[in-house]
């Protein structure tokens, strides 16, 4: 009577118990794990900011007519926009402007920029990037797809946006102070903080 | 909650019946299609990059651009997913309705629409939404058919895969060489409660441009319309056949040759091309900006 009895209980605690370890054990963490909480926990800030330039007035900055190459649009979004870059039908490099407004941690590693291209800032990025940075908010980077587009080729395409035009769009805006960047809660080195004038602060390189 | 991007890109086969599906259409574009798939490797093969560091940062600026429903992209994905979903169901109202056809069950072919005129309307319904999605992705206004046409042009890789599995799956296998003229012929015939009976219709008709469903009827003719020459000019270039879809998929799905019809719905049930695809052209499109904003 008392063993029937027992076996009566033991199965639901046996149950309970795996239910409560395997509640417990955490699920495998993905290392994206983090941003994707902060990106859409409640009062997230917006990947793209408002102010950030409409990508539609970056289009007439892009070359075009290059010999030999053919320029297709790819993408046009608020902030930025892409071109490709195609030779003999094949994608050898990409052609972008981004307004850092939208994510200012990106501005960082031209403060520490030893050289120039067309008079600005220059850095490389990775094995396959190289970006130069106009008005301390407009990053142009061109991004290779294929051995064949070299650094020197990257730097040689930059040369040929319309730079001056560039330039003369809005200057850089100071980050509302309730606005939080994205990637500020991730490994990453620390966004430089800008101060309320439009001159920079100088920040280590990112 | 919904899924992460992250999490979409990791959990996609790299087997199963619709991976083999696609496998079996490399003979028409070879080479283009590699069933790309986990969030770090995608980013090591759109952007060459193997610094951890580096793939860390674009895969953060990537989640948060996705997470910003501001951008489109996540609009995009249900799009991808939604229109595979409602097509399922389209698949299972075909069979049954040939079920009906086969077994008597007359009753059946009332309540299931006649599998030409839903095969036509589920062709150009996802042709739309191919042409939606894109823009939502782009950036480029949802009516903008020129733009599309324009695009198509140089689509490669999984968006190619896909198109090419739409005029093979969803056009030349259940509606034959003539897929193109016949369906646009089928919506062109079609009144708006035809198109409101369609699921594959109801499932997106809400990002349909157009204020009625029939302004929606309308835009999907035109644009079927507009596109129906480059889905000719695929078949003929490529030399795709029915018979010789049938004979490659024949390589791992069990039918008689009399049975395309049921091919049709079988693939259409069970091979979710759209989402898979779908999916994997999401990705690369917000690494490839994640990459250059970062």
């Amino acid at each position: 009577m008392n063993s029937a009895r027992w076996r009566k209980i033991l199965a639901p605690l046996l149950i309970s118990l795996v239910l409560f370890i395997s509640a417990c054990t955490p699920a495998q963490e993905s290392r994206y794990s983090q941003v994707q909480k902060d990106t859409t926990q409640r009062g997230a800030p917006a990947a793209v900011a408002k102010k950030a330039e409409q990508g539609a007035k970056f289009n007439k900055i892009f070359p075009d007519g290059i010999r030999g190459y053919e320029v297709v649009a790819a993408q046009e979004k608020k902030g930025f926009a892409e071109y490709k870059v195609n030779k003999d039908g094949k994608n050898v490099a990409m052609l972008s402007i981004s307004d850092t407004t939208s994510n200012p941690s990106a501005t960082a590693k031209y403060q520490a920029a030893t050289e120039k291209v067309a008079g600005y800032p220059s850095v490389d990025q990775g094995a396959n990037a190289t970006g130069i940075l106009v008005n301390d908010r407009y990053q142009v980077k061109i991004l290779s797809r294929d051995p064949s587009f070299t650094k020197e080729d990257r730097v040689q395409w930059l040369q040929k946006f319309d730079l001056k035009a560039l330039a003369k769009m809005k200057p850089a805006i100071a980050p509302i102070a309730t606005q939080k960047p994205v990637t500020q809660v991730t490994k990453l080195p620390p966004l430089p903080q800008r101060a309320p004038n439009p001159s920079l602060v100088p920040q280590p390189a990112g | 909650m919904s899924k992460s991007i992250f999490e979409l890109v990791d959990e996609l086969p790299t087997g199963g019946i619709t991976v083999m599906a696609m496998k079996s259409l490399d003979t028409l574009i070879p080479g283009q299609w590699q069933n790309l798939t986990g969030f770090d490797n995608t980013i090591r093969a759109v952007t060459g990059e193997t610094d951890e560091a580096l793939i860390q940062q674009i895969g953060e600026r990537a989640v948060a651009l996705y997470n910003d429903k501001s951008q489109g992209y996540q609009r995009a994905y249900w799009l991808y997913d939604t229109v595979q979903s409602g097509s399922g169901l389209l698949g299972a109202a075909a069979l049954a309705n040939r079920i009906g056809q086969d077994t008597f069950l007359g009753f059946l072919k009332n309540v299931t629409p006649k599998p030409e005129k839903a095969q036509s309307i589920d062709l150009s319904v996802k042709l739309v939404t191919e042409l939606v999605a894109f823009c939502q992705i782009n950036g480029i206004p949802g009516d903008s058919i020129g733009d599309f046409l324009g695009a198509l042009g140089d689509y490669s890789g999984e968006s190619l895969m896909r198109m090419a599995a739409l005029v093979c799956f969803d056009g030349l296998i259940p509606l034959g060489p003539e897929f193109a003229e016949k369906a646009l012929g089928n919506v062109q015939s079609s009144n708006t409660s035809d198109l409101e009976g369609n699921q594959t219709y109801k499932s997106v008709k809400d990002l349909i441009p157009g204020d009625s469903s029939d302004d929606k009827l309308g835009f999907i003719a035109k644009s079927f319309d507009s596109t129906k020459g480059w889905m000719q000019n695929f078949v003929s270039s490529t030399g795709a056949t029915q018979s010789g879809l049938m004979h490659n998929l024949k390589g791992f799905i069990d039918f008689t040759d009399d049975k395309a019809d049921y091919v049709g719905a079988l693939l259409d049930m069970n091979v979710k091309y759209y989402r898979h695809t779908g999916i994997q052209t999401l990705v690369r499109r917000l690494i490839e900006r994640a990459v250059a904003e970062i």
